[in-house]
């Protein structure tokens, strides 16, 4: 356990439960977070990485947070960079499929591998206690009276949020388009808003929102479930006339192009987990539902879910045409251009005062030229070498063409010092830290 | 005195070995990551999320709560010493903090931050202990416009960090709010700008620019000076700290940061940046000698670096007392309090007052710790200003290109980085400020998406701007900062602007 134990090493005192496996399924496995760490993919892939290496499934386990555009840009990276590879998976769900419509991603979830459906959460619309709206009822009467007047908080655009409330405009004969919604960066950011009473009602995963529902700060009008939970008293949408039932999944998939057994270990060590007392344990603490779901079953449901998406968010009208500018971009850019403009004329006159003045006039210096073009060369070797030839190789030609840059007259000592941070860097980044950097044709003996 | 007796008990809890182990484990992590730049400690609490996982809840939160006070210490030191800061909250730190250590007056400058840091950490924290409901129902009534206000209100900043020349500042700023406007519109989630790259979809992160226009440009611009007129070298270094007269120009400052970071922090709208401008700023307007910042003024260092700490210590308000996250790391925090089983919210100080006041106690304890831990460095760090130039700008280099890789393992980032490492080079040559497009860059989407929630919200009524008392005086005060001294200036006209 190399990652490990040296992440261990930087603690005092750490009473490391090394999980006592008989027959690891894999070695090393790498989960991939398409999304910064604290969200729900963050979070679900972190759960795993516990529960796979507690109940012995795997020996160790890392999390890699590629965020960005709702899980598109992991998607982008997992599909190109790990085309093929065994030993790594990636959270998604609901919200990805929303954002491939939203952002017009190129490429969807059928350029990956389906692996299993993990564990879903239900949507409950909340209003502050304060609010006049006492039911789903007197909430839907407003609605339809005056749809703009209502705003609903909720997260990022096409996410699930904006989905279910689509989805219940829809039902209630409302146009979906004009439902004013106002996307918050997540469930962080919406719940001042609602709490506050800043929007009219809000939109969130029920784990979100359930401690304020149980300290009486907010109110909930209704939940996205089939049948009410035991342990909540709030009404489901469905037994309130609104048809509608909805649930934010989540699943893991595999890289695009993995052979038939790589996608049956995967699948076997999933199988696995999901029905380990740790797994259990996790849906308890996180309070998700168990919606496992093996790869069939779950490809099929992938299919009918992207229908009923793509259809509602074409009614919502995201992910259109529309082109993105406002008033906003134009003020700025022109701001840009005409600062630039006046400032280049006043350096364009002092120029031109300095050269009449005679005084100011360059220096016979050498020419700067060559020390730049010197890290020019080192910074494109970077840039060039760093995911073919790997992190320590790069590094080394940058710090080395740096060093001479500002100094020529000592190639041996600054070539030793170029080796040495850029080995120190890696092991502190790549093994301390784990974060994940290109080992490269170095690979073997790092 | 229920709080006291509470927070009693929490030292009774917090003062055990054990404890104080991983609250010096996590300051010393803390500190270690706000001097690597890209690296924050949002990213370090969730990698150690799994491996904390076999301790009981209070050590692990102890542990998180050092790394987060230590990484506000931890990112002036690469500000003041080689003008790179390691966290967006040391931007400001940068401007002069680095100016004093050129002048051999490094040390100075680390041990007004530190101490800076620890009475601002302090006097936040006692805030939090006694206060921190009352003002998190405070921040509640702040929506979308007060928002909005808020970063009109930080805008007017601008005016102290323009440098020489009104329209060079101006252009910065400008610079950074039309970086500002790559990425995808959070409102409608239409790309605007990204070019059909699918990495700028999200944005150009702040930390690259901030990056590569100080790291990357220093380097490139001192290889580019170099030759030209040989950089008068600095041989008189002090080591020894703060002198009578540095502790007399920084006492009032470290109590002003503290006032304006701390309720900044509460509310939820920038982190800790937008406090350390607002500090700065508030500094230059009231010193006797304003031409002096940009310079190498003690205060410019000893303000932000105050306001910053506080503003940490703000964001925990409404994070334990309603369970909003207003930050990144809160954000994670959030999950580990999940982790534990602990739902997160308005009833965790009933629920878990244990955990929560030994919390409490623990970040008082940590920032001791963090005072002790950076006093006697300062003296140790200073000295990188003696490291070889070429070994020194090299290391810069690498660092650099680690930070903006790990950020998103992007090479895009990389080629990012460079490219507006290029720019800050050219920026220097022909000397337009650095530091307004960065604020341009953070505020100037803030600013457009709250502007359009607000309208959104009222349902298109442009009057919720002055209609909203809060949001209106913030509105007026940003007038009154921006016009106030020329007034003054011709009422009073043999009279001192103060």
């Amino acid at each position: 356990m190399p990652r490990r134990a040296a992440a261990f090493a930087l603690l005092p005192i750490l009473l490391a439960s090394a999980p006592a496996a008989a027959d690891p399924v894999y070695q090393h496995l790498r989960l991939i977070a398409p999304a910064a760490p604290g969200g729900g993919w963050d979070q679900t892939a972190r759960a795993m990485q516990q529960a796979l290496q507690s109940a012995g499934i795997v020996h160790t386990s890392s999390v890699e947070n590629i965020p960005g555009a709702a899980g598109t840009i992991g998607l982008a990276r997992f599909v190109t960079a790990e085309r093929g590879t065994g030993d790594v998976a990636m959270m998604s769900g609901l919200i990805m499929l929303g954002a491939i419509v939203t952002h017009r991603s190129a490429l969807t979830l059928h350029d990956v591998t389906p692996i299993a459906r993990l564990v879903g959460e239900y949507e409950v619309i909340v209003v502050p206690a304060a609010s006049p709206f006492r039911s789903l009822a007197d909430f839907i009467a407003a609605f339809k009276a005056n749809p703009e007047s209502i705003s609903w908080g909720g997260g990022s655009a096409g996410g699930t949020e904006q989905i279910l409330a689509g989805l219940i405009a829809d039902a209630v004969g409302v146009n979906p388009k004009r439902v004013n919604y106002i996307a918050f960066s997540g469930g962080g950011e919406l719940r001042p808003s609602v709490l506050g009473g800043q929007v009219s009602v809000g939109l969130d995963g029920l784990a979100g929102f359930e401690p304020y529902i149980e300290a009486g700060t907010v109110r909930a009008l209704a939940i996205s479930s089939a049948a009410r939970l035991p342990h909540l008293d709030t009404p489901t949408l469905r037994e309130q006339g609104v048809d509608i039932e909805l649930e934010n999944w989540r699943c893991i998939v595999a890289p695009p192009g993995v052979s038939a057994a790589d996608r049956q270990r995967l699948e076997g060590a999933v199988k696995t987990m999901v029905e380990s007392p740790a797994w259990r344990e996790t849906l308890e603490r996180f309070r998700w539902n168990d919606r496992y779901q093996g790869s069939e079953a779950f490809a099929a449901f992938l299919d009918s879910e992207e229908a009923r998406v793509l259809g509602i968010l074409k009614k919502l009208g995201t992910g259109g045409d529309s082109a993105p500018t406002g008033p906003y971009p134009v003020l700025v850019l022109a701001g840009l251009a005409i600062f630039a403009a006046v400032a280049a004329a006043g350096l364009v006159r002092g120029r031109r005062r300095e050269a009449q003045d005679g005084a100011a006039a360059a220096p016979a210096t050498p020419s700067a030229w060559p020390a730049i073009a010197m890290i020019a060369i080192g910074i494109l070797i970077d840039v060039l070498l760093v995911e073919r030839g790997g992190f320590v190789l790069a590094s080394t030609a940058l710090f080395w063409a740096t060093a001479r840059a500002f100094d020529p007259n000592h190639p041996a000592r600054d070539a030793l010092f170029a080796v040495g941070v850029s080995i120190a860097a890696y092991l502190l980044f790549a093994r301390v830290l784990e974060l994940p950097l290109p080992a490269g044709v170095l690979a073997g003996w790092m | 005195m229920g709080t006291l007796q509470a927070l009693g008990r929490g030292f009774a809890g917090a003062v055990t070995l054990p404890h104080l182990a991983w609250a010096l484990a996590g300051t010393t992590l803390g500190t270690a990551v706000g001097v690597l730049p890209g690296i924050g400690p949002a990213l370090t609490v969730a990698v150690l999320l799994p491996i904390t996982f076999s301790l009981d809840p209070t050590s692990a939160f102890i542990m998180f709560g050092g790394i987060y006070y230590g990484a506000m210490y931890g990112g002036s030191t690469t500000s003041i010493l080689i003008n790179s800061p390691g966290e967006t909250a040391s931007i400001v730190t940068a401007i002069d903090g680095h100016m004093m250590a050129r002048k051999g007056r490094g040390a100075a400058a680390l041990t007004t931050a530190a101490i800076g840091s620890f009475v601002a950490g302090t006097l936040a924290t006692i805030a939090l202990t006694f206060f921190a409901p009352p003002l998190a129902a405070a921040a509640l009534r702040f929506g979308p416009a007060e928002y909005f206000g808020l970063t009109v209100l930080a805008f007017t900043t601008v005016a102290a960090l323009l440098g020489d020349s009104v329209v060079r500042g101006l252009l910065s700023l400008f610079l950074g709010l039309s970086l500002g406007l790559v990425g995808i519109d959070q409102l409608t989630g239409d790309a605007r700008f990204s070019f059909g790259i699918p990495q700028l979809m999200d944005g150009i992160d702040v930390m690259i620019l901030v990056i590569g226009l100080f790291a990357v440009g220093e380097t490139l611009y001192q290889a580019w000076r170099r030759g030209r007129d040989e950089e008068h070298v600095i041989t008189l270094h002090d080591f020894t700290g703060m002198s009578r007269e540095d502790w007399r120009r920084s006492w009032k400052p470290w109590l002003r940061g503290t006032a304006i970071g701390f309720p900044l922090g509460v509310l939820p709208c920038g982190g800790s940046v937008i406090p350390t401008f607002v500090s700065y700023m508030t500094e230059k307007r009231l010193s006797d000698h304003p031409e002096e910042f940009g310079q190498g003024a003690i205060e410019g260092v000893a303000g932000p670096e105050a306001a910053n700490n506080a503003a940490a210590a703000g964001v925990l308000v409404p994070l334990l007392t309603l369970g909003l996250p207003s930050s990144a790391t809160a954000a994670v925090m959030l999950t580990a309090f999940q982790q534990y089983g602990l739902q997160p919210g308005p009833l965790l100080f009933a629920t878990r007052p244990d955990l929560v006041w030994t919390l409490i106690a623990s970040l008082y304890i940590g920032n001791v710790m963090l005072l002790v831990l950076n006093l006697p460095l300062a003296g140790v760090w200073a000295r990188v200003m003696l490291v070889p130039r070429p070994l020194l700008f090299g290391g810069i280099l690498v660092l650099a290109s680690v930070g903006a890789y790990s950020l998103n393992r992007s090479i895009l980032d990389l080629v990012l980085l460079y490219a507006v490492g290029a720019l800050g080079c050219a920026m220097r040559i022909v000397d337009v400020p650095l530091v307004p497009a960065v604020l341009g860059l953070i505020l100037g989407p803030l600013s457009e998406q709250q502007f359009r929630r607000a309208v959104a919200i009222s349902g298109g009524d442009l009057s919720v701007f002055v209609t909203r008392p809060i949001c209106g005086t913030l509105l007026v005060l940003a007038a009154a900062v921006l016009a106030g001294p020329h007034l003054l200036r011709r009422w009073l006209p043999t009279g001192e602007a103060t």
